[in-house]
């Protein structure tokens, strides 16, 4: 069957997109530490601060600037209150200052800090130090701010940035997931179908990969009719592991009925790793598909979507085919940035291939979309943040053993609404048919330098038989 | 007999030095043709069966690394199988990517020379060669010809990145040479 005839075939999957939920906001750490407080002079507080800084070095790893350095009388939480206010001492006169871990020991903070006591107490007294308790990690939210603040020591909630590091900003999630909601049951299901190619070719599992340019969503005209629903699709790559050994008959590799890392060929024949490199083919210039790493196309919907990128619209010679900038810049600094739509204006007919080459700016996988049969394997996790994709989406019912972007088990029942904010009342129950896995939510954490939007596409009606009629890739755990 | 035991002891520290010094040439070759200076070789039966180093520049493709490249060498040859005899040395901490890549391939042993605090996938970040994986753990060694892995990759990043949209000024910058934090040596899998 020609390309062309499969498109026309593919029949969306029905389902809802939700994002993945990162590390941090399923595992939210909750560290608490020992810290010190004693009164000190008002009037000395920089003096403090300065004589205390240059002493006791901070740990660099670990930001307390969360933490207010001093509490002024009336800020001094309930239960600390009997403990530190003493009979005597003045708001006007004195302050209470923090000193957070690593904790120097008593005699060395006595000897830095007696110049500073409270100018009532009489000199050569020794200062006291109150042993609190303290969070380590910066609050997520108000709410929790305002927690702390009452039952531990003061604390400054700070809305930008320690958020970033714990999830994508609600609002960029949001308008991701409602620009993906549409399409996604189209591309996965297209995605299925590469799968099925490689599978009936021998030279792989039934895995595969469909990468789409949400810009090019964007201008996407006449989508209804016909294939011009695929316009946007880049690439798209099926599972290749058998394909460095020959492979005699075509139809399911027996390899594939067992897990044999011996014949499993390696994670660069992955889907994921197989339709990175077919980019970067193009990026290269190279000849369509058969780049020199011996890595070329398999099967024929692997070469119409190459072959799309060669096609060129009318040139209204207008338009400066050079990127925008901001898109390499790195998550942390700018992680909106990569997120970015150019707001199509009337004149913004594409002129260009699908697929950029370097000469006009075209770069690794800088914010495309990958869908994915399967959950990937880690190494495949980390290879597509290395591609910068801006998201990745793959079906729930094909989360793998092996996988890498999950980050909790599937709940019970399913979270419908996206408002992360609401506090979790009751424990959900882990679906405990799933076998044991760990769970690594790589799309975005916080100690990686790149991240990418994860989500899961939910299925309303998912039958065992609708999705494996050869019945056997869901009994054999793999890398996928 | 203790001497038998120390001369081998010698044999092996040196036969270690001479591979993790053939990995840092390629580190070496990497950063002479601009990409990030990372370099790696493999070790099957006491001889050099594949090297590599970073290529993801040249390549446009993010996921061509030290390892990958060395792994694809070693294929034309070998099958795939005797990666479990083999051993690898790198000039920095796998990345959590080719720390799965090498798991999944059954790699033998695994030494580097300084650790990846940014995406180091054997222990840095993430310990990928002793989790819980379909694929048994395999052992690391860190902290070999340390200072000099690092040496070559503070030479790389003070350089001005040209093909950087806006290149960050760096003229400024002097090539540190200290040392004060001694490298994470070893971490073997359980």
């Amino acid at each position: 069957m020609d390309a062309e005839e499969i498109l026309r075939g593919i029949k969306p999957l029905v389902g809802q997109v939700t994002a993945i939920r990162t590390v941090q906001e399923t595992r939210p750490r909750e560290d608490y530490a020992d810290a010190y407080v004693t009164e000190v002079n008002v009037k000395c507080a920089s003096k403090v601060i300065k004589v205390l800084d240059s002493s006791f070095p901070r740990d660099s790893s670990q930001s307390l600037s969360h933490l207010r350095r001093f509490a002024k009388h009336n800020q001094v939480p309930e239960h600390l209150r009997p403990i530190l206010l003493r009979e005597g001492s003045s708001p006007a006169q004195t302050i209470f200052v923090l000193i957070s871990p690593p904790l120097p020991d008593i005699e060395s903070l006595q000897n830095v800090l007696s110049p500073f006591a409270p100018p009532d107490i009489p000199t050569g007294t020794k200062l006291t130090f109150h042993t609190v308790r303290i969070p380590l990690q910066p609050p997520l939210t108000t709410a929790q701010a305002d927690a702390w603040s009452n039952t531990m020591w003061p604390v400054v909630f700070n809305p930008s940035a320690p958020r970033a590091m714990i999830a994508p900003p609600p609002q960029i999630l949001s308008r991701a997931r409602d620009s993906i909601q549409p399409k996604a049951g189209r591309y996965l299901a297209l995605a299925q179908r590469v799968a099925k190619e490689a599978e009936q070719s021998g030279l792989g599992r039934r895995v595969g990969a469909v990468v789409v340019d949400p810009d090019l969503e964007h201008q996407l005209e006449n989508e209804e009719i016909d294939i011009h629903w695929s316009d946007a699709v880049v690439a798209v790559a099926g599972d290749g592991r058998y394909s460095r050994t020959a492979v005699s008959e075509p139809g399911p590799n027996p390899a594939s009925q067992t897990y044999n890392p011996d014949h499993e060929g390696g994670p660069e024949l992955h889907a994921l790793m197989r339709v990175v490199e077919l980019i970067a083919s193009k990026r290269r210039e190279d000849r369509p598909g058969s780049s020199s790493t011996g890595r070329p196309c398999l099967n024929h919907l692997e070469t119409y979507f190459l072959s799309q990128s060669d096609v060129t619209r009318p040139d209204d010679d207008s338009k400066d085919p050079s990127p925008v900038p901001e898109k390499y810049q790195k998550t942390e600094t700018s992680f909106h940035a990569i997120h970015k739509h150019p707001e199509p204006t009337e004149n913004d007919t594409p002129t260009t291939a699908r697929i950029r080459p370097r000469s006009q700016g075209g770069y690794l996988c800088t914010d495309l979309d990958v869908y994915l049969t399967h959950e990937p394997c880690i190494c495949c996790c980390m290879g597509l943040l290395l591609s910068r994709f801006r998201a990745v989406i793959y079906p729930r019912s094909a989360r793998m053993v092996s996988g890498g972007l999950a980050s909790e088990p599937v709940l019970k029942p399913v979270p419908v609404d996206e408002d992360t904010s609401a506090p979790e009342t009751q424990d959900p129950t882990p679906d405990d048919t799933q076998p044991k896995r760990e769970y690594y939510g790589l799309h975005w954490r916080k100690e990686l330098n790149w991240r990418a939007l994860g989500f899961e596409f939910v299925e309303d009606t998912v039958t065992e038989t609708d999705k494996e009629p050869e019945g056997i890739t869901k009994a054999v755990e793999f890398h996928a | 007999m203790s001497d038998i035991i120390s001369s081998e002891l010698q044999e092996s520290a040196s036969q270690h030095a001479y591979f993790m010094k053939k990995a840092l040439m390629m580190g070496e070759k990497a950063l002479e043709t601009g990409e990030t200076p990372v370099g790696c070789i493999l070790v099957y039966d006491n001889k050099i069966v594949g090297s590599g180093m970073n290529d993801t520049n040249k390549s446009m493709n993010g996921t061509r690394h030290a390892e990958f490249i060395a792994i694809e060498e070693m294929l034309q040859t070998y099958p795939r199988s005797a990666l479990r005899s083999t051993d690898l040395y790198v000039t920095v901490e796998p990345c959590v990517m080719c720390a799965s890549a090498l798991r999944q391939y059954r790699i033998r042993k695994v030494y580097f020379g300084c650790g990846n605090e940014r995406f180091g996938g054997t222990g840095s970040i993430l310990s990928l060669h002793s989790d819980l994986s379909l694929d048994p753990p395999y052992p690391v060694h860190g902290g070999l010809f340390h200072k000099e892995a690092i040496m070559l990759l503070r030479r790389f990043y003070i350089q001005e990145n040209e093909k950087a949209p806006k290149p960050r000024p760096k003229k400024h910058r002097e090539l540190k040479t200290d040392f004060d934090r001694e490298a994470p040596l070893t971490s073997p899998a359980p």
